[in-house]
């Protein structure tokens, strides 16, 4: 007797297949295989965060991969784990990609003791971004607190590379010391060549430090705003952010037009783990990028 | 790993024993497919069970049972000196575990209960971290060999080892076991650290609590739910202090 | 839908066909509990004597079988400076008997979760389509409120469905595989007689379930966010987790990664988790977004009669009461809806 059932392969689906790409969101894949992806460089900048350089080992891979600023990968390091980290580079950029990543954990913890040449996985990019397209023909003001700068420095490079399309273009960066400031090499370029105003503030300075000391909105008050002609991007801890976009908000900047990136533990980027719901919302599907009229929608956003 | 360019560090290790079963020193021995790679990873300077040769250099001192004598504070006070890590192994060594009843009972009574004529010294029971500082706990009655590969490996590699948070109710339930409570049995499951795989409700037994107490356990709404399922006091207050686990708790 | 009459000797018939051909499922009892009451689970079985499709409910859903408490998502091979990845998908054809409305419409939502538009699983895909469902209409259970969350009656989402007429059962038939299995043995077409005495059989179950008011349930978490309510259950929540466990669909989960002893591979294991665990939203360097169990505990009610309506038009909660059933300290959603409702009428 034949048997009743015949078995279904899954993998047999003509779309399991197809190369590996997760901007296919609807499409069935291989959801757990990773892009082998090689750190080809690795830069100090400062005693808890490195830059890491990271490229996609296959080429067609590389070619095929593709993300929008604020998008972020899941960082895979066999045997250690998985965690979700914003992109810092530019979207234009298809050799490499840069992670800003803090030793905070095991995983990040192994990953700056590791040496350039060493392969890890790569699956992503996942989330939504920050809408740079909408943005055009605006003034922008991009605003980060601490390690927010590196989810910032995506739309930084991308709104510096198409400088025309922009009004006023305002960088507001501000952290606790001196010491802490990420991409500190890269702000005479960002503000001399690219016709930017960036402004950098420190809540305590040291001997050194020549710069303003206090809060980051001490330095928007000194802006003058054209709120309905305005976009905004603030990256950063809860508490800075939702101080600076209340400013923004009595400013007259519309809700809809401020942009934040949460962050929260996740495992899957995916949609299925919810452990990053914020509510019940996934951060990872919904978010990382939000605008803050649905942050103030969020029960528990900040 | 390699791959990521980090060479294994290759820790020695001494194995002490204390006041216990030796059952746990046991289970290092154990689990046969894995043990030629765990004697591999770690280098063994100092272990009764399994080789002749002792020794005082090592970075790793594994301390199985509980303290109970003055010789025994003496020695262990001496092993922290020479141990850059000290892990207590087994419920005895992380709570004093059974070896802690006595404290319960007048300290002649029990000696002349067990040794008749010919008493022996003994001091009420200590558990390990109650003489010197311990690094880390694995506790456990037998300890499980998995766990201990498990830490082992994070020495080594800095692979993550992630103490479980939850109760052994949660893994008790991954295992389809029928709640021994419906059976009418009392089990401490709600309250008592998992990371056993619940063996004991698997096998018929409530838990006992042998790797003590979960993170964050409610104890208060426990102990409401045994009172109404009509455990009586002395039986509830019996099962929390087995393994002397639970004795911080109010 | 196309509908047969299956005579009950045939369906004996019918079910040894399954049990020589294919791994089988189906409600088994395992013991009794401490008033008499039969325990039942859902476990592989041999013959058709261990079947008992007259169970009330089951200690534990089927979710198991689907997305199992434990599973290996992948396996990395190092060899030295390299290392290479492999990924299985379970293939091997299964089939459920006796799966009650409540849980084939928890296979639903979970298939919106998983097999829908947004990274669907091949993991969960791949058993669910290897899966032959045959469920069963049943008498309400106690506690159960499936009618009042609209998961009484299922109309897809399983190959075969029967209703007990006391002589013979009325089949439902919702698949090609289903219709081809069931060519096997003698069907008839149904008789007026027979369509009568279904509705008459469906009838009767759908007047015994209890009312239980969950009109507007999203907004009212809304309103209800601050609530006493929350506190007063959140102080009893053992945070054991055992809910998460034995529900249809939650399918929440953490990875682990597991070395092999001798550092030759590194397995990727997924390990269904509970929202009630103290470290479920803890984040590297400590901070933790859900630290106290009140929240806890109100988030999980959050994800099923709020999130999920928000996205999907309806809840995740199936009603079958498993969780108010397991909990030893007595927390259960039909208390907790009837307090928030009635919160604001005292």
């Amino acid at each position: 007797m034949t048997s009743l059932f015949r078995p279904y392969y899954i993998i047999q689906e003509s779309e399991m297949a197809q190369p590996l790409d997760y901007n296919r969101r609807s499409r069935l894949k291989h959801v757990d295989q990773v892009f082998r992806s090689e750190i080809i460089n690795i830069i100090p900048l400062t005693d808890m965060e490195k830059l890491f350089q990271l490229r996609i080992l296959d080429g067609a891979e590389r070619e095929r991969f593709s993300f929008l600023p604020g998008q972020f990968v899941m960082v895979e390091v066999p045997g250690y784990g998985e965690i979700p980290i914003s992109i810092s580079s530019s979207p234009s950029h298809k050799g490499y990609i840069e992670l800003c990543i803090r030793r905070a954990g095991v995983v990040t913890g192994i990953l700056h003791k590791t040496r350039r040449g060493a392969v890890v996985g790569l699956r992503g990019p996942f989330g939504t971004h920050f809408p740079i397209e909408r943005m055009r023909g605006n003034h922008i003001l991009l605003i980060a607190g601490g390690l927010g700068l590196a989810p910032l420095r995506a739309p930084i490079l991308n709104v510096i590379e198409n400088r025309t399309d922009f009004h006023d273009v305002h960088i507001l960066y501000g952290t606790r010391q001196p010491d802490m400031l990420l991409f500190n090499y890269q702000y005479e370029e960002w503000n001399r060549i690219s016709d930017i105003n960036l402004k950098v503030i420190v809540e305590q300075g040291d001997e050194s430090w020549t710069g303003p000391v206090g809060l980051i909105t001490d330095l928007l008050k000194k802006i003058r705003l054209e709120p309905l002609e305005t976009y905004a991007i603030i990256c950063g801890p809860p508490v800075m952010f939702k101080f600076v976009c209340a400013h923004l908000q009595r400013e007259g900047i519309p809700m809809d037009r401020m942009f934040v990136s949460l962050e929260r533990r996740m495992h899957c980027g995916m949609g299925k783990c919810c452990r990053c719901n914020i509510g019940s919302t996934y951060t990872c599907l919904s978010g990382p990028v939000f605008d803050y009229w649905t942050v103030m929608n969020l029960k528990e956003a900040i | 790993m390699k791959y990521l360019g980090i060479e294994p560090k290759r820790p020695k290790v001494g194995v002490f024993d204390f006041t216990g079963c030796e059952g746990c020193e046991l289970q290092l021995a154990n689990k046969e497919e894995t043990v030629p790679a765990f004697l591999q990873a770690i280098e063994v300077v100092d272990f009764r069970e399994i080789s002749s040769t002792s020794s005082d250099d090592y970075e790793v001192a594994l301390i199985e049972g509980a303290i109970t004598r003055d010789d025994e504070i003496r020695r262990l006070k001496e092993i922290r000196k020479h141990a850059k890590l000290l892990v207590a192994l087994g419920s005895c060594a992380c709570f004093g575990g059974v070896n802690r009843l006595k404290n319960g009972y007048d300290l002649d009574a029990v000696n002349q209960e067990v040794y008749g004529t010919e008493p022996k010294e003994t001091l009420p029971t200590q558990a390990v971290k109650e003489v010197v500082s311990v690094d880390l706990e694995i506790p456990g009655c037998p300890v499980d060999k998995a766990e201990v590969e498990r830490i082992v490996q994070h020495l080594i590699w800095d692979v993550p080892y992630q103490f479980p948070a939850y109760p052994v109710c949660f893994e008790c339930k991954q295992r389809y076991t029928t709640c021994v409570f419906e059976l009418g049995q009392l089990c401490l499951g709600p309250i008592a650290r998992g990371g056993c795989h619940a063996p004991c409700p698997a096998g018929g037994s409530g838990c006992w609590g042998c790797r003590g107490p979960a993170a964050d356990p409610n104890l208060e709404e426990f102990l409401q739910i045994a009172k109404d399922r009509g455990f009586k006091k002395r039986e509830i207050k019996e099962r929390l202090s087995f393994y002397g686990g639970f004795e911080d708790m109010p | 839908m196309l509908f047969k009459v299956l005579g009950k000797k045939e369906f004996t018939t019918f079910i040894e066909l399954l049990l020589n051909d294919t791994e089988v499922i189906a409600p088994k009892q395992v013991g009794v509990d401490t008033s008499g009451k039969p325990l039942h689970q859902y476990l592989p079985v041999q013959a058709f004597t261990e079947i008992d499709l007259s169970y009330e409910t089951t200690e534990y859903s089927a979710k198991t079988y689907f997305l199992p408490f434990r599973e290996n998502l992948s396996t990395c091979s190092f060899l030295d400076m390299v290392w290479d990845r492999q990924i299985k998908y379970r293939v091997q054809p299964r089939a459920i008997i006796g799966l009650h409305a409540c849980d084939i419409n928890a296979l639903l939502k979970l298939d919106k979760v998983l097999a829908g538009d947004r990274f669907p699983s091949p993991y969960y895909i791949s058993r669910r389509k290897n899966t032959f469902i045959v469920g069963i209409d049943h008498d309400p259970c106690e506690g159960g409120f499936c009618q009042a969350v609209g998961a009484d009656v299922v109309t897809h989402g399983f190959d075969l469905y029967l209703t007990d007429l006391e002589d013979r059962y009325f089949v439902a038939i919702n698949s090609e595989r289903g219709f081809n299995v069931l060519q096997r043995v003698k069907t008839r077409e149904p008789t007026a007689r027979d369509n009568n005495d279904y509705l008459d059989v469906r009838r009767r179950i759908a007047g015994q379930f209890k009312p239980l008011e969950v009109h507007n349930l999203p907004n009212l978490m809304d309103i209800e966010f601050e609530s006493k309510v929350w506190k007063k259950w959140a102080d009893k929540c053992l945070s054991c987790g055992s809910c998460a466990m034995v529900c249809p669909t939650c399918y929440c989960y953490g990875i682990e990664e597991r070395v092999s002893m001798d550092n030759a591979e590194s397995a990727k294991v997924k390990q269904l988790y509970s929202c009630q665990f103290l470290d479920f939203a803890m984040v590297a360097g400590g901070h933790n977004f859900r630290p106290d169990r009140e929240t806890r505990l109100k988030y999980r009610y959050y994800h099923q009669h709020r999130g999920f309506v928000e996205a999907y038009e309806e809840p995740l909660c199936v009603g079958c009461y498993r969780c108010g059933r397991v909990c030893l300290a007595g927390i259960n959603p039909t208390d907790i809806i009837g307090d928030l409702q009635t919160e604001y009428q005292e």
